[in-house]
C-alpha cells in the first residue's frame, strides 16, 4: 500500500500546513490505485477519472479535520469505491437504451482485455470487493469495515465473484 | 488475477489533469502566508498593468492582439461575407428567422422560426416557433412539426441512428424522438429555467438541464435515472458539454462552473463577471469567452490559471462560435456591426466582415446559433 506509516502521517501534517510538495507526494502515491480501482468498477475511463478526482477533492476539503491517527488510504478508497458502485448501478439502468443501436466504433472499446471483460460481467458490488481485495490488497475484514458490510457477505461475494471470473476466463 | 496490468485509456493524461485540478483546489484552501497589507487600489492598478503586459507579451497574443482597439470595429472589414474561412455551416438567428450559411458564403433563410439548433451530425435542424417545434432539413423542407404551447430551446442529441430532442413547452421539459414520435414530458416534467438543455455527446440519452431553482440535473431521459443534481447556481445562462462528453460548462452571471460526468460537486469554479458567452473548443477543454470588451481563452482543465486575451475592442462583444475544426473563433461584435474570425492559436490576421445586421435581413444584430459539420 502506498505511503503508509510514519512517512504518510508526516506528509499529511505538512500538507495540512500548506506544503504543496507533500500534498503532491500524497497525490502521486495514491492516485494510480484510486483511479484504477474506480475504473475496474465502472469500466468507463471518463467516469473513473472524475470519481477518483472527486475523491481527492473531498480529501482536500476534509484535510483540516482529518483524524491523523487513521490511515489516509482506506479513507480515500472508501470514497472511491462507494462512488464507483453508485455510478455503476446508475449506469446499469441505462444499458437497455444501448441495445437499440448499431455498435458504434467507440461503443465499448475499453473491454478488449479479457480480465476486464470478465470483471464487467459481474455486478458492481462483486466487482468492488474483488478490486478491494486483489488490487488494493485489503483483507476481508478491512473490506467489511470499508463497505459497512458483514464479513460473511464480503467472503461470499469474493467467492462467487472469483468463481464467476474463473468461468468467464475459461470460456 | 493481475488487476494492476489492466490498461486504462489515457491514463497518464488523466493523472496530469487530475493533479492540476487537485493542486488548484489545494492551493485555494492552503493557509496564506502572513503579508503586509497593501492598498487595494495599488493592487488593482498593478494587476491591470500586468494583465495588459501579459496579453501583449505572449506570442499568440502578439499575433492576434496587435493593439487594444480604441475605435469601434476593424478598419478593413469586408463588406460582405463571401465565404467561411474553414469548412462547416453556420446557423445565424436574425429578426426574420434562422439562416444557414454555407462554406461558400451562400445563405438560406430557413423560414418563420425563432430559434434553431443542429442535429448531432448536422443532417437536420430543429427549429421552434411560438407554438411548435419542427425538424427541418438544410434545404428548408419541414420534415415534421409538433404543435405545443410556448415552445423554446429545442436541442437535438444522440447517435446517428437513435436521437432525441429536448425542449421546453410552457417552461416544462419535454422530449421527443428525432423522427417526431414519442413526444412526452421528460422524467416528471420538471419546471425548467430559461436555459437551453444540452445532450451529452454519445449514444446514451443523457441530458443536462437547469430547473427553476437553478440546480443542474444530469438525467438519462430513457430510464429517468438521475446521474447527479447540483446545488443552485444563481443567474445561470447556458450549459454546454465538451465534445468528448467529459466536462459540462455552466455559465452564470458570476462566472464559469465546470462539472465532470459523475459528480454533482463542481470540478472547478472561475469567478468572472460580465461573461456574454462561453464555449468549448471542439477539440479540447479550452474555453473561448466573450466578456465586455475582450475575447479570452481559458484552459478548462486549469480554470484557476490566468485567461489569455486574444482580442479587445470598444463597443462590446455579444457572442462566439468555434469552427468545427477548432482553428477559428467567430466573434460577434454587436457594437461594431461586425463579425471577426480570429485564429486563437495565432498565425494570420483577423478577418473582419461588416454590415452583419443588413446581410441577415436588417433589424437587430443576429445571434450565432452554432457552427457545425461540413455538408453531408
Amino acid at each position: 500500500m502506498a505511503g503508509s506509516g510514519r512517512h504518510e502521517r508526516s506528509r499529511l501534517r505538512a500538507a495540512r500546513a500548506g506544503s504543496v510538495s507533500d500534498f503532491e507526494a500524497l497525490f502521486r502515491a495514491y492516485w494510480p490505485r484510486a483511479h484504477r480501482a474506480a475504473y475496474l468498477v465502472v469500466h468507463d475511463s471518463a467516469a473513473a477519472e472524475d470519481i477518483a478526482q472527486e475523491a481527492f477533492l473531498a480529501a482536500i476539503r476534509a484535510l483540516d479535520r482529518f483524524d491523523r491517527s487513521r490511515p489516509f488510504g482506506p479513507w480515500l478508497h472508501r470514497i472511491v469505491v462507494n462512488r464507483a458502485i453508485d455510478w455503476a448501478r446508475a449506469r446499469a439502468l441505462r444499458a437497455e437504451a444501448e441495445l437499440d443501436e448499431r455498435p458504434a466504433p467507440d461503443a465499448r472499446p475499453e473491454l478488449d482485455d479479457p480480465t476486464l471483460a470478465a470483471l464487467a460481467r459481474l455486478s458492481p458490488e462483486h466487482r468492488a470487493v474483488i478490486v478491494l481485495r486483489h488490487l488494493l490488497e485489503y483483507t476481508p475484514g478491512e473490506i467489511a469495515e470499508l463497505l459497512d458490510l458483514p464479513r460473511g457477505t464480503v467472503n461470499s461475494r469474493l467467492r462467487r465473484g472469483l468463481d464467476e471470473l474463473a468461468r468467464s476466463v475459461e470460456r | 488475477m493481475r488487476l494492476d496490468d489492466v490498461r486504462i485509456p489515457d491514463e497518464d493524461a488523466a493523472e496530469d489533469r487530475a493533479w492540476h485540478v487537485a493542486r488548484a483546489a489545494y492551493e485555494s484552501r492552503a493557509p496564506a502566508p502572513h503579508a503586509r497589507r497593501v492598498p487595494v487600489r495599488a493592487l488593482v492598478l498593478a494587476g491591470a498593468i500586468l494583465a495588459v503586459a501579459a496579453a501583449a507579451a505572449s506570442p499568440p497574443g502578439r499575433a492576434v492582439l496587435s493593439s487594444v482597439r480604441k475605435a469601434i470595429g476593424e478598419e478593413h472589414a469586408a463588406r460582405a461575407l463571401t465565404r467561411l474561412p474553414t469548412g462547416g455551416r453556420l446557423i445565424v438567428e436574425s429578426s426574420s428567422g434562422p439562416w444557414l450559411v454555407s462554406e461558400d458564403g451562400s445563405k438560406r433563410l430557413l423560414g418563420d422560426f425563432v430559434d434553431a439548433a443542429w442535429s448531432p451530425h448536422g443532417l437536420y435542424v430543429v427549429a421552434t416557433q411560438a407554438d411548435a417545434v419542427a425538424a427541418v432539413d438544410p434545404g428548408g423542407r419541414v420534415r415534421w412539426s409538433l404543435a405545443r404551447p410556448s415552445v423554446r430551446f429545442a436541442r437535438w442529441g444522440g447517435s446517428r441512428t437513435d436521437t432525441r430532442i429536448a425542449y421546453l413547452a410552457r417552461r416544462r421539459l419535454r422530449v421527443v424522438a428525432g423522427d417526431g414520435t414519442g413526444d412526452r414530458p421528460a422524467c416528471g416534467s420538471p419546471t425548467a429555467a430559461a436555459v437551453a438543455p444540452t445532450w451529452r455527446p454519445g449514444p446514451v440519452h443523457l441530458l443536462a438541464y437547469a430547473d427553476a431553482h437553478g440546480r443542474i440535473s444530469v438525467v438519462d431521459t430513457d430510464t429517468c435515472s438521475v446521474s447527479w443534481r447540483s446545488s443552485p447556481i444563481a443567474g445561470l445562462r447556458s450549459l454546454e458539454w465538451s465534445d468528448d462528453g467529459r466536462r459540462l460548462l455552466a455559465v452564470s452571471r458570476s462566472g464559469l462552473t465546470l462539472f465532470g460526468v459523475a459528480a454533482a460537486h463542481p470540478l472547478s469554479v472561475r469567478p468572472l463577471a460580465r461573461v456574454a458567452a462561453a464555449a468549448f473548443d471542439p477539440r479540447s477543454h479550452r474555453i473561448g469567452i466573450v466578456r465586455g470588451r475582450e475575447v479570452l481563452l481559458l484552459d478548462g482543465d486549469h480554470l484557476g490559471r490566468r485567461p489569455r486575451r486574444v482580442f479587445a475592442g470598444a463597443g462590446g462583444f455579444s457572442d462566439l462560435a468555434w469552427s468545427p475544426d477548432g482553428r477559428w473563433l467567430l466573434v460577434a461584435w454587436a457594437g461594431a456591426d461586425q463579425w471577426l474570425f480570429l485564429r486563437p492559436d495565432g498565425g494570420g490576421r483577423v478577418r473582419a466582415v461588416g454590415s452583419i445586421a443588413e446581410q441577415f435581413g436588417g433589424g437587430r444584430f443576429p445571434k450565432l446559433g452554432g457552427w457545425c459539420c461540413p455538408a453531408q
